[in-house]
């Protein structure tokens, strides 16, 4: 599996380069000193892992993941105590405290897969506030336009996308997300419940409670592509 | 010692005065040897009586409380007292006027029971007011040291994680400077941990402190850092608070040269001006107007601890010209 490093101190990123040699099936794609570099180098290399600074020059780690479209496997590597990074609640894959433990890298390792390479979305970075998440695409249940913005929600979240619901559609796995309509997207893995409405067309029940009423046409859409 | 003798000269000068007033009033209508050994023997047994209270009010703590309900057993104290005293008054000026005392008279002897009885509760009044405004002041100078410790900064964590991962980094790629770095983090540690109980060091202790923290950013940063001293002499055995320095060339790190990628220049200097010590440390970059409306904590905290040592005397002034940002801190000295 390919890794990037970005750090913007020299001796932190050669002191992860010499713990990641004992790891063979890790190659280090590159090294990156700031946001800018990462972001040329991400879009180069496409690494399936990238070890994240956070505190770095010009750009933060969230900074960084914010301006990707796709979001790599990313494990933050960081001076800060897990409760200061807690406070962030990013689910990266994992977190490095530094000084780096040898141990506590392999578990971390232990976690990466070798990244799908496909046009599909895996993970986007949202911020809202001091918050932010890296989302897994298929645990976002429902995508709600709200101007040149998109509403997603996951979990008890729903923080807003700066992308329009039509770009994110266009990366989405059709055989999982579904247009309900104009304004909606959601998730099939994630319907509880279908119920016939007055007008005809269908209301959809997800799981957690949430309802989307739908237009006939979609309903008639929606219909098709349950019953396949 | 100092507030041991003013009691007792606030306890002879009181009763003696008041003694004196009550003989002058009385000695027309009675015999003088009478007036004299009887508000000779009352001035005694009156500062007796008021020690012997003073020591049981401590004992029991009854002043002790902000809350002026609290000390509502003292008074009653000093009221049972008061009874004491009146009737060592009355037995003897029968004594002395062989049983023909004018207050052992039944139209008399209430008041002036009840009157003498009075007496100490104003003495306890007026050692009350005495004892809680100086409780009020030591109370004052403890809140005072207990927020100058919180405001004198220990060491920032991330700091020292940083540092730990450059040093594990250099013991493989460099050995003498992982070897030095590591020594000077433990001056760094010693400076944190055992410093002296003063509120003040002498600014030469604050640079080495400063010096070793550079090294070992410098480490970190590695050319974006670039440290220049440029210290007046007379200034080494000037008085400053402790982790000052440190504070200064933290925050100039942290807010001017880590956001930027190329790094930048740090200069660290003091002089006398105008019988002031005069320390500057400036930094390439330039403030964000959100940092120069809401200054970072360092530098409000560096404020608050020259307001409480220095009050407004003592002054940190923060400059952005030229793509450099200078903070400046003046601290009278004592001439």
């Amino acid at each position: 599996m390919r890794a990037l490093i970005v750090d913007d101190e020299r001796l932190a990123r050669a002191e992860l380069a010499r713990l990641l040699a004992a790891h063979p099936d890790i190659e280090i794609a590159g090294e990156s000193r700031n946001g800018e570099e990462a972001l040329e180098q991400i879009a180069r290399l496409d690494p399936d892992l990238v070890f994240l600074d956070i505190q770095m020059p010009g750009m933060t780690g969230f900074d960084l993941l914010e301006r990707l479209e796709d979001v790599p496997q990313v494990i933050f590597t960081t001076a800060y105590n897990q409760y200061a990074l807690r406070a962030f609640e990013v689910n990266a894959l994992d977190y490095l405290l530094k000084p780096i433990a040898p141990a506590r890298l392999a578990q971390a390792l232990s976690r990466v897969r070798p990244r799908p390479r496909g046009a599909r979305l895996e993970q986007v970075f949202v911020r809202d506030g001091d918050r932010c998440w890296i989302v897994r695409v298929p645990d976002i249940f429902l995508l709600e336009s709200e101007g040149n913005y998109t509403r997603l929600y996951f979990a008890n979240e729903h923080p807003l996308i700066r992308r329009s619901l039509n770009a994110l559609e266009a990366q989405l796995d059709p055989a999982l997300f579904f247009r309900a309509g104009r304004k909606e997207i959601l998730n099939l893995k994630w319907i509880e419940k279908v119920n016939l409405a007055v007008s005809g067309g269908l209301t959809v029940i997800l799981r957690g409670g949430r309802t989307v009423e739908m237009s006939r046409r979609q309903s008639a859409r929606l219909r098709e592509v349950l019953s396949l | 010692m100092k507030s041991r003798y003013a009691y007792w000269l606030c306890q002879v000068l009181g009763w003696g005065s008041y003694a004196l007033i009550g003989a002058l009033f009385v000695t027309q209508h009675a015999p003088a040897a009478r007036v004299a050994i009887g508000y000779g023997l009352y001035f005694l047994y009156s500062i007796a009586l008021t020690h012997w209270l003073r020591g049981y009010v401590r004992r029991h703590g009854w002043l002790e409380k902000p809350d002026r309900l609290h000390h509502l057993p003292a008074y009653l104290a000093a009221w049972a007292v008061g009874f004491v005293q009146a009737g060592l008054v009355i037995a003897v000026d029968s004594l002395l006027s062989r049983g023909h005392s004018e207050l052992w008279q039944p139209d008399v002897v209430g008041g002036a029971v009840f009157g003498i009885s009075m007496v100490p509760l104003g003495w306890m009044a007026v050692y009350d007011a005495v004892t809680s405004g100086r409780r009020a002041k030591e109370r004052e100078l403890a809140l005072r040291d207990a927020e100058l410790r919180a405001l004198e900064l220990q060491i920032n964590p991330h700091f020292l994680f940083n540092s730990l991962n450059s040093i594990r980094g250099l013991v493989i790629e460099n050995p003498p400077l992982a070897q030095d770095l590591i020594t000077r983090l433990a001056n760094i540690l010693r400076y944190n941990l055992h410093r002296d109980a003063g509120h003040t060091v002498p600014l030469d202790s604050e640079l080495e402190a400063a010096a070793d923290y550079l090294a070992l950013e410098s480490a970190r940063y590695e050319e974006r850092l670039r440290v220049h001293f440029a210290v007046a002499p007379e200034t080494r055995a000037m008085a400053i608070p402790p982790m000052l320095v440190q504070t200064l060339v933290e925050n100039a790190i942290k807010h001017g040269i880590a956001p930027l990628a190329e790094g930048g220049e740090l200069h660290v200097g003091s002089a006398v001006e105008d019988g002031s010590l005069v320390l500057r440390v400036q930094n390439s970059g330039s403030l964000a107007p959100a940092d120069a409306a809401r200054a970072p904590l360092g530098l409000n905290n560096i404020r608050e601890r020259l307001r409480i040592l220095y009050g407004s005397r003592a002054t940190l002034d923060l400059a952005n010209r030229e793509g450099r940002v200078t903070a400046t801190v003046r601290i009278p000295q004592k001439i």
